[in-house]
């Protein structure tokens, strides 16, 4: 084929593929919500869409700036609020899976979406933990990603319960028989988790990435699979959908910001005039 | 709780906020990221309102402007937005290094879960208990202990999670109508409003228009927050800008990022909120500004273009009991047999 794609088309196709048609999926923004609707526009026509704005079943015609955007709004089926989402919905078990933005994950998965440094003395804030915990906690499955963040040997905050220290810890802890992280998508390689263990392991590798780069990014001696895949490239016709539902998202954020605050500098000195 | 029963309570956002809100006051945001209620948050700003403790499911500009303003010193909060990237040093960040505020973090699930406790009157609520493994629920902020709490299911003996009940002392809300009562109606995404307004002890309204009561009677399907609740009905279009209000206007992306690029530093945040929120004596000022900076047509751009719904129909065949001919329809009487009727069984009471 050849056609040339972004590391953010690569994340969103290779996520796209884990969910199923007919399944129940919790979205947010940015890269989660693209690869959800990527999937209904092609092998998932009949996934149902919702986000813990209180909106199931939508049909977003562009990639959506928050979860309660207009985007989301033109057309869906169930209007609720977020405790229904949560507890009618997800604690019901209807919700097969979840995509989720990671920005710290350690071996089993767990993750930080709070602080980076010491909480008391931290660097960064980030976002908080959102609705992340209860999602990745009740939801069947979580689809990770993760273009900015860092493997941990251990989290600066725990906001989002993976497979905690292992083994059968999560579901003793209360969480659901077969929940937790399935896949962790990263702009080098896609990993699984052992079916025993629960410790993450390499199952793919992008095209064209040395298995040294992703060494070179995990703090612990990663393992990794007997067979190791190579990531499909995206195809013609899921770049052509990716770029029209979802461009900021297709160039990544570093640039998406470069560009857009420019675009905004020139719309706001122009229209002063 | 007390009980709002004026049949007009409109007045101006200076007035709402004069009136209803006293500084230490707790309060919670009734939308979160849709149809913020940025005209009645730019006021607490302007009257300079100290020391409150803001409940916010997620921020999105509101909560870094009143930490900007130093208007709120306790947060109880799951998310914040950081449209610029884990690069830039955020208002959130500043205030927490500094020490200006305290902070309660929480989940969405069981932040909302506090004001729904609260909302329905009861001193707790349980929560999906997975999360007691996170530091969500392990390290403890401002509040302490008063807000989770784990108990057994007295019915199979199971651990539960429970989140604390909390009536915030207002709430305050932006809504598409209300009437001058304050039935106030919103629609498009729900999130936390009903259960964050219903939560507070009383709520400041802000809507893009007043209608007749008529039209509240029409739809009461939609109203979200009833009169009773309400102590200040605010009429404030393009209340929300920057946020967007289904059937009235789009986010103002461009105007967002302005914002959020000036809030990187101390200098331009405070020439940001000197300029969109302590110069205009009010909303209407702020548009007019923001007409005079980006000319009218850049406004108008972000005006809806209708997507409606079909109209709920709440018909009946509405007929009394007597009909055309005054004749009971389920009596088959008319009205003076009945009356004899009622004499003869001696029903009728001779109270003279």
């Amino acid at each position: 084929m050849g056609t040339k794609y972004t590391i953010q088309e690569l994340i969103v196709a290779r996520a796209a593929k884990e969910l199923q048609d007919r399944e129940f999926v919790a979205i947010g923004q940015g890269i989660a919500m693209a690869a959800g609707v990527l999937a209904r526009r092609t092998h998932a026509p009949n996934a149902v869409i919702l986000t813990e704005a209180g909106l199931l079943g939508i049909d977003p015609f562009k990639v959506p700036l928050h979860i309660a955007d207009p985007t989301c709004t033109r057309g869906f089926t169930y209007s609720c609020d977020m405790i229904d989402i949560f507890t009618t919905v997800l604690n019901q078990g209807y919700v097969d899976a979840t995509f989720l933005g990671v920005g710290q994950i350690d071996r089993y998965g767990n993750m930080n979406s709070s602080y980076l440094g010491d909480p008391d003395a931290f660097t960064i804030r980030m976002t908080g933990a959102g609705g992340a915990p209860e999602f990745v906690g009740y939801a069947g499955r979580a689809i990770l990603t993760m273009s900015g963040g860092a493997f941990v040997e251990k989290l600066d905050y725990f906001t989002s319960p993976g497979y905690l220290t292992g083994g059968n810890a999560r579901y003793e802890a209360g969480m659901p028989a077969g929940s937790g992280p399935s896949v962790l998508i990263t702009t080098r390689g896609v990993f699984k988790f052992d079916a025993v263990t629960k410790e993450m392991f390499l199952a793919e590798l992008h095209p064209g990435v040395p298995l040294e780069a992703v060494r070179e990014e995990v703090p612990w001696d990663l393992k990794v699979a007997d067979i190791l895949k190579t990531t499909p490239a995206p195809t013609g016709e899921e770049l052509a959908i990716l770029r029209s539902f979802a461009p900021d998202v297709v160039m990544g954020r570093k640039l998406q910001l470069e560009v857009v605050m420019k675009q905004v500098i020139n719309l706001l000195t122009q229209k002063a005039g | 709780m007390e009980k709002f029963m004026d049949a007009d309570k409109r007045m101006t956002a200076r007035e709402a906020v004069a009136r209803f809100v006293r500084d230490g006051d707790s309060f919670v945001f009734a939308n979160c990221l849709y149809c913020m209620p940025l005209a009645l948050t730019h006021e607490l700003i302007r009257q300079g309102k100290k020391n409150l403790m803001a409940f916010q499911q997620g921020g999105i500009e509101e909560i870094d402007q009143l930490l900007l303003s130093e208007v709120i010193d306790r947060l109880v909060i799951a998310y914040n937005f950081r449209s610029g990237g884990p690069r830039i040093v955020s208002p959130l960040d500043r205030a927490l290094k500094e020490g200006k505020v305290v902070i309660e973090e929480m989940t969405n699930h069981t932040l909302l879960s506090m004001m729904k406790a609260g909302a329905m009157g009861y001193p707790f609520l349980p929560v999906l208990p997975g999360i007691k493994v996170t530091d969500v629920v392990r390290r403890r902020g401002f509040l302490g202990d008063q807000r989770f709490a784990e108990i057994r299911d007295p019915f199979t003996g199971a651990e539960m999670l429970v989140v604390k009940g909390y009536n915030p002392d207002f709430a305050l809300i932006h809504v598409q109508r209300a009437d001058r009562a304050g039935n106030g109606q919103l629609w498009g995404a729900m999130i936390n409003s009903k259960w964050a307004a219903l939560a507070a002890k009383k709520v400041i309204l802000s809507c893009e228009e007043i209608v007749e009561t008529g039209v509240i009677m029409s739809s009461p399907h939609l109203t979200i927050v009833p009169a009773h609740k309400v102590c200040a009905v605010v009429e404030c279009p393009w209340g929300a800008h920057p946020s967007e209000v289904l059937g009235h206007y789009d986010y103002d992306f461009p105007f967002r990022a302005l914002f959020v690029g000036s809030s990187a530093n101390p200098d331009s945040a405070r020439a940001w909120l000197d300029e969109w929120i302590h110069a205009p004596a009010d909303r209407q000022a702020y548009i007019d500004q923001y007409c005079r900076r980006f000319g009218k047509k850049t406004l108008d751009a972000f005006r809806a273009k209708p997507f409606k719904s079909v109209p709920a129909d709440y018909g009946s065949t509405f007929s009394l009991d007597w009909d055309e001919e005054g004749r009971s329809r389920t009596m088959g009487m008319t009205m003076a047999e009945f009356i004899a009727m009622l004499g003869e069984k001696g029903a009728l009471i001779d109270g003279n």
